[in-house]
């Protein structure tokens, strides 16, 4: 069995850490709410570095229903997601040279599984928003889980959240780590 | 007998002829005609929900002190923005900045708006207005339409005929209307050609700084001026100004300034005279830099006029300048050419005052005067070199081609239009699509409110050859003129920006708190839905406690930087209120002289739980 990746197949993973290097500089998630009175939408924009768009808007409107306000400060992740993306794209840059496909295999774990793991962790902190709401908070409201993708409706605001740009270079970069394994299957 | 037979006959078929008329008359074709005129007029100024108006028309409030923004063709009112009045909704001249930029003033007349120019174009940045009833001039940022400074100007009679701006807005002049000895002092009317002066102020404005300052004053004879203009292009260094009271009347103007032929108009070089202030040659009067032209030579001549003049106004080209005659109905046409040649030739007529008057038939260029059309007031202009002047006396607009004098059509006003406003008629480019006749007279064009009328408005389609009359709107008293300007060029702010520098200003609830020196109490609080916070570290952060008699400071951040979401602040049974638009800071100052309990809360509604927006200001008894 052939172990060692093709030329094409190194190259192909190059792309997929300058791909994932680049991806820092996008946003990769995105809530959209529109309301009667907002029919311009106000946004909730996640870069993997920082927030962006009307979060102070969108916090002083949450207060009415108890949802805590948040911020880069509340979500430690934005600090150590650099230096998780970069070690990722400097892994992919070792196996790309080191050639070896039991690498690129372990490569492709690594990648998949941080990626269920920051889904995951979005998730938790949807949850943790959306069910921890202040009891003495003046309009009450059972508790609910924003939906990862898609829509949802709360009070006179109806959400729409989405993957974005950030999402589909990540999607390409996986796709180009496992083409190595497509390119150089066993014939 | 045979008379009446024929007599009964004839009246027999006439009442015959009635009742058919009556009854089968098909008055239905008239009524549907006029409805499908009526639609598609309607048609032309309906804005759909979601567009919006091409034009801002900024008209002048008149004795109320105010600017009113409307929108055209909708000819719906947007906005009343307070200039030289206070307004208690927008806290205009309650808070600390606004109450000392008016001055103690309660009203203001404002007649004549003027929106900065760039080479005689708008360029949508400010606007500028006079005040005829306490001499001030005050400009509007554009970007926030909140009136940003006001100047007083000493020497003034009611600064009518301004204000008017040279091409760059280099200068805001304001020529007084009233003839007045210097500083207001007293003087007997008797001595009126010694002691009384007519003086036209030439302001400058730091747009950076926002900021007017009084350059220089020019000191003229005792007339009163009118209206006036500045030259455009190859005239830009010109101002034009009517004069009326000629006659040195002091009393009963009525008649006895009515009485000479001609009067004048004034032509001064303002860049002749700004050169002879640079060299030191003017008088310190009372805090103003007094020139008179007279001094510098080329710097003033005067041309007769048609008895009365009103209006006077440039063409967009700047090649002639038209004076409309109020009392003699005729419009008459001035070259700027045969003026600067007839100063050339230097063959000039004596005046009292040492004024070379230029002789009138070598100056005026043509006298257009359309049979009946009678009490022209003001000229404005389209994009194809026609002129369109109000008629106030027979209430009309009369479209004539300014090169041939040739009259092209005449509209009724409902009724008698003071000035009337073209969409950037004014400017070196107008745009030649609407007209708004400024209308003194409403009588019964709405629904009666009692004895004191609206003002009204008639709205013009002025694109075609023929002005087609669409519409008539009420409007508060009193606009006098009015500027047209293309949306595109106003870029208004949403929000006030977050600046953490800003004096007194404090953007997050945990930073709000009180500082007592002595006997003031400065809070620097917060506004946002839905509650106050004064003091953040204090038992109740919206409960602010003080003595009597000690002097408060409210500084108010809005710290909701979200659209359209103001807070208001007024203080119960204090006569107090102000409000903070969304990421501005605003100071009330006032002293506590009344111990008690006053509630505080939120006046402008801002959210669901506004009602719960409010606190206490509790006065200790001393």
């Amino acid at each position: 069995m052939k172990s060692k990746l093709s030329k094409v197949s190194m190259f192909s993973l190059i792309a997929a850490a300058i791909i994932l290097v680049l991806s820092l500089f996008v946003p990769w998630w995105g809530m959209k709410f529109y309301a009667p009175q907002y029919p311009e939408g106000l946004d909730i924009i996640v870069y993997p570095t920082t927030l962006a768009g009307d979060i102070e808007v969108v916090n002083g409107l949450n207060h009415y229903i108890g949802m805590k306000p948040f911020s880069n400060d509340t979500f430690p992740e934005l600090q150590f997601m650099p230096y998780i993306i970069v070690a990722i794209a400097i892994l992919t840059i070792i196996v790309a040279f080191l050639r070896k496909k039991s690498l690129l295999y372990g490569l492709i774990v690594t990648f998949a599984a941080a990626g269920a793991l920051g889904i995951f962790d979005m998730y938790r902190w949807l949850k943790k928003f959306g069910t921890e709401l202040d009891p003495a908070a003046p309009i009450d409201l059972d508790p609910f889980v924003p939906p990862i993708i898609g829509e949802n409706t709360i009070a006179n605001f109806v959400t729409n959240s989405y993957f974005t740009w950030g999402a589909l270079l990540l999607g390409i970069v996986f796709l180009l780590m496992v083409f190595p394994l497509w390119k150089d299957r066993a014939k | 007998m045979n008379v009446q037979r024929i007599l009964s006959a004839v009246l027999g078929i006439a009442a015959g002829l009635l009742v058919a008329f009556v009854f089968f008359g098909d008055f239905q074709k008239e009524d549907s005609a006029a409805s499908g005129e009526n639609k598609s007029k309607a048609e032309k100024v309906f804005v759909p929900y979601g567009e919006l108006d091409e034009y801002y028309m900024l008209a002048s409030g008149g004795h109320s002190g105010q600017l009113f923004v409307y929108g055209i063709p909708s000819m719906r009112k947007i906005r009343t923005v307070p200039v030289f009045t206070p307004d208690p909704a927008t806290g205009y001249g309650y808070d600390k900045e606004t109450k000392k930029m008016l001055g103690g003033y309660t009203w203001g007349d404002f007649h004549h708006p003027a929106v900065s120019e760039t080479e005689g174009d708008y360029d949508g940045e400010f606007l500028f207005a006079n005040d005829v009833g306490n001499n001030r001039v005050a400009a509007v940022d554009l970007s926030t339409f909140h009136t940003v400074d006001i100047m007083d100007l000493p020497n003034m009679g009611g600064p009518h005929a301004g204000v008017f701006l040279t091409s760059n807005t280099e200068y805001i002049a304001l020529p007084t209307r009233f003839a007045r000895p210097l500083g207001g002092e007293y003087a007997s009317l008797d001595k009126y050609e010694e002691e009384y002066k007519g003086v036209v102020s030439m302001t400058t404005f730091d747009k950076k700084k926002k900021e007017f300052d009084l350059a220089f004053q020019i000191v003229l004879p005792p007339w009163s001026y009118d209206l006036s203009d500045a030259g455009k292009k190859d005239s830009s260094d010109w101002i034009v100004m009517t004069t009326y009271n000629t006659e040195f009347a002091t009393t009963n103007l009525e008649i006895n300034a009515s009485q000479n032929d001609r009067d004048y108009i004034v032509m001064i070089n303002w860049k002749k005279v700004e050169e002879a202030v640079k060299d030191g040659n003017f008088d310190e009067v009372n805090g103003a830099k007094m020139v008179d032209p007279r001094d510098i030579k080329g710097a003033i001549y005067a041309v007769p006029v048609a008895k009365s003049p009103h209006g006077v106004d440039v063409t967009p080209d700047g090649t002639r300048f038209i004076a409309s005659g109020k009392l003699a109905p005729l419009m008459t046409v001035f070259s700027f050419e045969k003026a600067f040649a007839a100063m050339e030739k230097g063959e000039f007529d004596d005046e009292k005052f040492g004024i070379p008057i230029l002789p009138y038939e070598d100056v005026m260029e043509r006298e257009v005067d359309p049979p009946g059309a009678l009490g022209p007031l003001h000229t404005q202009f389209d994009d194809k070199g026609h002129a369109y002047n109000t008629m106030f006396i027979s209430s009309e607009v009369v479209k004539w081609k300014i090169d041939t004098g040739e009259v092209i059509d005449r509209q009724p006003a409902y009724y008698s239009p003071g000035h009337s406003t073209a969409a950037e008629g004014d400017t070196v480019e107008p745009d030649g699509k609407w007209l708004v006749a400024l209308n003194k007279i409403a009588k019964d064009n709405f629904l009666s409110v009692g004895p004191s009328h609206p003002e009204s408005m008639d709205l013009y389609d002025i694109s075609g050859e023929k002005m087609e009359h669409i519409m008539a709107a009420p409007v508060d008293p009193e606009p006098h003129y009015a500027q047209i300007i293309h949306r595109d060029k106003i870029k208004p702010m949403k929000l006030y920006e977050k600046d953490e520098n800003r004096p007194n200003s404090v953007w997050s609830v945990d930073d709000a708190h009180i500082e007592r020196k002595g006997d003031e109490v400065h809070v620097y609080g917060v506004a946002l839905r839905s509650r106050f916070v004064f003091d953040a570290k204090a038992k109740r952060p919206d409960a602010v406690t003080v003595k009597q008699g000690d002097r408060v400071f409210f500084h108010m951040t809005n710290i909701d930087l979200d659209q359209d979401i103001t807070h208001g602040f007024g203080i119960n049974d204090y006569n107090l209120n102000f409000e903070v638009q969304p990421g501005q800071t605003s100071t009330l100052e006032f002293v506590a002289d009344k111990a008690g309990t006053y509630p505080i809360y939120c006046t402008n509604f801002c959210s669901a739980l506004h009602q719960e927006m409010s606190g206490y200001l509790l006065v200790e008894p001393k």
